[in-house]
């Protein structure tokens, strides 16, 4: 069974080229467009792996994280922060919460598949 | 220099002139012993005799007693407490001989100092704009992500061989989208960039249009002419009644006098209270502007529009101080403040009002519809010639201790950058808003001042909008207290109690005062 991954990004042309180069390597993807839509779906159907911007409305991605990483059920996903905001306080917070790779925009479409490679393990 | 080398230096001049006591005494219309007391320090001289003497023996009135030497030597001082100069151990010995042998080279220093001040106050406040402004951190956010799709989509179409036409058509049209896209951010940077531009303000023509006001001993004879002409053509009364100008604004000059509601006034920009269109003629007043602000507003365009032969324009074409078209914009406000001070304010009137008030602001401030502070800052310009009044500085400063107004005194070190003492009664005034504070306050030089200082309030549009608390200060030599009220009950003789203070800490040479906050970097 394919590894579902939770793309939670604003930008609706990330989310598309983004999907179309996951599933193209062979992942499951559904998209979340803000914060607390991306909770909804953590909760409802947890994937295997979380790919979270960090300036996402509602809930930014810091918070979305926090809550990740305090839900019992939810702790231990694997999760990649993808980031326009690249200073090293935003890494720095990223790592405190917990997180498994940091990648800021632009990012390269070879660079996002071997990162999910790397946090989802040999399939 | 001190002042008991007036008569020394009276002296030396004419000699070298090759003059007789009895001549210059005969010219400057005093007897040749009287002039022998004064080269002998027997006698303290000032005012209109000083100047006759140094007219008569081809000085200007800095050169004879020393101010232009001790202002150079004031702000060498504060070059001086220039903490990246800590380790030079720099002297005020060593100041006082470069500044007597070496004028045009302290010169130089201090116009470096003033600059490199200023470009780094421009750098830090660049730079503090660049990390916090939200605009910029938008757009720096937005520029990432568009490229980042049209990075991916462009990733797509180069590596994916195998694309259905209309999945190729789908990227190619994201690429298209997302550029355009980018396009309307880069502009709008560009645009951020250019207004940044426009409107960042040089540190560096503050203290130019201090020189210049300086030097000019902040007495403006052909302001005073073009404000006696706006007064005769508008027939204006003594105590400068709104309605002259008013009526002379409109029949004279066809100009229209809008009110222009409170909600909108803010928009006017910073605390300016009156805009005029001059396209239109109309002169738009915020209806919250007290009738202070009004008048003055009425008068600064009643004397910017009397001005036909361009007096404010040959002020400032004739300063070579004022270098840059910022300085220049400065001082233009500057001077048409100064005008409109004058015709609301008529030079004779006000100091006889002033002297027979013995100088209480408040009391002056009432009798010409003035603000406290423009009646503090006309006593300032009371200098004609013959005909002055007491010398006065001024300071004003807002809550932050921010200066945003200042006329140096000769002998008072007013401190170019940063704070002055936090005992001087300027910031006294903000613990009792409202109070005229007095105080009698020695230097460690051992020169007095009497200090007068009030806050006073600037108007705001709104209730919630926060209060605009600044404190204005009057400064003059301790000597002149007994002519004023605030002297009255003070020993203002240099036995009485006085308030020890410096002019601020870094230049301060009281290395036991409880309330320094910092080093003092010169040697006492």
């Amino acid at each position: 069974m394919a590894v579902r991954i939770l793309l939670a990004e604003d930008d609706r042309h990330i989310v598309e080229t983004l999907t179309f180069v996951l599933e193209r390597d062979g992942f499951g993807v559904s998209a979340a467009f803000d914060g607390e839509d991306a909770v909804r779906q953590l909760r409802s159907s947890p994937p295997d792996l979380l790919i979270l911007d960090v300036m996402l409305p509602r809930l930014n991605g810091f918070e979305v994280l926090k809550l990740v990483r305090s839900d019992p059920l939810l702790k231990s996903m694997p999760v990649i922060v993808l980031t326009a905001k690249g200073q090293a306080q935003d890494r720095r917070m990223a790592e405190e919460i917990g997180v498994d790779e940091f990648m800021t925009k632009p990012f390269s479409n070879r660079d996002i598949v071997a990162a999910v490679r790397r946090v989802t393990g040999p399939r | 220099m001190a002042r008991s080398l007036i008569g020394p230096r009276i002296r030396s001049r004419r000699r070298a002139l090759g003059l007789t006591q009895a001549s210059v005494a005969g010219r400057a219309g005093i007897s040749a012993s009287y002039l022998n007391l004064i080269e002998g320090n027997k006698r303290n001289i000032g005012g209109a005799l000083l100047q006759r003497i140094a007219g008569e023996l081809g000085l200007a009135v800095d050169e004879i007693d020393g101010a232009a030497e001790r202002r150079l030597l004031g702000d060498l001082g504060e070059l001086t407490g220039e903490p990246l100069f800590a380790d030079l151990h720099l002297s005020r010995a060593s100041a006082d001989d470069l500044a007597s042998r070496h004028a045009p080279w302290a010169r130089a220093l201090i116009t470096l100092h003033r600059s490199w001040v200023d470009r780094n106050r421009a750098v830090n406040a660049l730079s503090d704009r660049l990390v916090h402004d939200p605009f910029l951190a938008d757009a720096v956010h937005d520029m990432l992500t568009k490229v980042s799709a049209i990075r991916s989509s462009s990733e797509i179409l180069e590596s994916v061989d195998d694309l259905e036409p209309a999945q190729r058509a789908r990227f190619a049209a994201i690429v298209g989208a997302e550029s355009r896209r980018l396009s309307d951010v880069a502009q709008a940077l560009a645009a951020f960039f250019d207004s940044a531009h426009s409107s960042t303000r040089s540190i560096t023509p503050v203290g130019e249009i201090d020189d210049f006001i300086f030097e000019r001993g902040n007495y403006f004879p052909a302001l005073e002419q073009l404000a006696q002409e706006v007064r005769a053509a508008a027939a204006m009364p003594d105590d400068g009644r709104e309605s002259a100008l008013l009526a002379y604004l409109e029949r004279g000059h066809g100009v229209r006098v809008e009110a222009h509601p409170a909600a909108e006034a803010a928009s006017l920009g910073g605390s300016a209270t009156a805009d005029y269109d001059p396209a239109s003629r109309t002169l738009r007043v915020a209806d919250t502007a007290p009738p202070a602000a009004r008048r003055f507003a009425f008068a600064r365009l009643a004397a910017g529009l009397a001005d036909r032969h361009g007096a404010i324009a040959a002020e400032i074409a004739g300063a070579t101080m004022l270098t840059s078209p910022a300085a220049r914009r400065r001082a233009e406000h500057v001077l048409s403040s100064y005008a409109a001070a004058a015709v609301l304010m008529p030079y004779e009137a006000f100091r006889a009002s002033a002297h027979a008030a013995r100088y209480d602001v408040e009391a002056l401030a009432l009798r010409y519809g003035a603000s406290i502070e423009q009646a503090c800052h006309r006593l300032t310009t009371l200098r004609r010639p013959g005909a002055e009044g007491i010398p006065f500085g001024l300071m004003r400063v807002d809550a932050a201790g921010f200066v945003t107004k200042r006329f140096a005194l000769p002998h008072l070190l007013l401190p170019r950058h940063g704070n002055a003492c936090p005992l001087w009664a300027l910031y006294g005034a903000f613990q009792a808003p409202g109070t005229v504070v007095r105080q009698l306050a020695e230097f460690p030089s051992g020169d007095r001042f009497l200090f007068v200082a009030r806050t006073v309030e600037k108007i705001r549009p709104a209730f919630a909008m926060p209060r605009r608390l600044l404190s204005v200060m009057l400064a003059c030599d301790a000597l002149y207290a007994d002519q004023t009220v605030y002297g009255d009950g003070m020993d203002s003789s240099s036995a009485g109690p006085a308030v020890p203070v410096g002019p601020n800490c870094r230049l301060c040479a009281r290395r036991e005062c409880v309330y320094r906050e910092e080093d003092p970097i010169i040697d006492a």
